[in-house]
């Protein structure tokens, strides 16, 4: 069952998800932002999830303002005469679609915090806390499958940081030497 | 079970689904370049919300295994984990390519973009 401060906290994101839809001006939509990356941080913490909740404080609400940032630092924010954006229609027709049409399917997800839902009586789940100790020596779990039983994934994510490092580089060229 | 008493066991499903929308919104919806991106940024908190949820157990602990059991799943927080950090690196990638395209077309409108574009 959800308690009313979970309950605020999700009002709280859904209206920051929708002030950064409709303010107009991108600063005011990075800021909206910001916020809206705090406030799931601490839901991450509410669910049980300190690990999850960590990344999303430094990389989701640091990094990617500092990056929205420095973007519009260096190009541009759209003169606002208004403060908010006007509805797009067909966009707004396209993700109610998209809302109701997955919001058909919610009353067959089992009831989040249910101990017999499938990911909590699953077999991998429950290898991982039973074995995690004995077979890593690390007292966190996240971070024993992290480093060790899905190492290769996060070997992968390396590739990607790197790859993206590059990428960066060869795109933004012309302004790192000038 | 009522279905009010359902509706409230499955809240953090539904915002995940909502997150969704305002994502797809922004992202189709918004003219400017730097909101698109932003839009994808909540459309892609939604589904990590989605997986977190799914991993709860009411009562039970976080995957530290220095506390008492029952504990939640950790492996949907390892994949969100490398989801997030995947996902900045899409966003800084994103954001590159959005400097770049102002230094070429002085514009980070669609509308205006699309219009210099046919132009040349």
């Amino acid at each position: 069952m959800i308690t009313p401060v979970e309950a605020a906290l999700l009002v709280f994101i859904l209206c920051c998800a929708v002030a950064t839809a409709l303010l107009r001006d991108v600063l005011a939509a990075i800021i909206a932002f910001g916020a809206y990356s705090l406030g799931i941080a601490i839901i991450w913490v509410f669910l049980r999830a300190p690990d999850v909740g960590l990344t999303e404080a430094s990389v989701g609400a640091g990094v990617m303002t500092v990056l929205l940032l420095l973007t519009i630092a260096k190009t541009t924010r759209p003169p606002d005469d208004r403060t908010f954006e006007q509805v797009n229609v067909p966009a707004l027709a396209v993700s109610v679609l998209l809302v109701v049409s997955l919001s058909a399917t919610l009353f067959a997800l089992p009831a989040v915090g249910a101990s017999d839902s499938a990911v909590a009586t699953d077999e991998v789940t429950n290898y991982y806390l039973e074995n995690a100790y004995e077979e890593s020596h690390v007292k966190n779990a996240v971070t024993a499958v992290l480093a060790s039983y899905r190492g290769f994934d996060t070997f992968g994510e390396a590739v990607v940081v790197y790859s993206a490092g590059i990428g960066l580089m060869i795109v933004l060229r012309r302004e790192v030497l000038g | 079970m009522t279905g009010l008493e359902a509706l409230a066991d499955r809240l953090y499903y539904l915002a995940a689904f909502l997150l969704l929308g305002i994502g797809t919104y922004t992202l189709i919806g918004s003219q400017n370049l730097v909101k698109k991106v932003i839009g994808m940024n909540v459309f892609q908190t939604g589904i990590f919300l989605f997986f977190i949820a799914a991993a709860f157990i009411t009562g039970a602990s976080p995957p530290l295994l220095t506390a008492p059991a029952p504990y939640v799943s950790p492996l949907p927080h390892v994949l969100i984990l490398t989801a997030i950090v995947v996902g900045v690196s899409l966003t800084a990638v994103a954001l590159g390519l959005i400097v770049r395209i102002y230094d070429e077309y002085g514009t980070l409108n669609e509308e205006t973009l699309r219009e210099v574009q046919a132009d040349e």
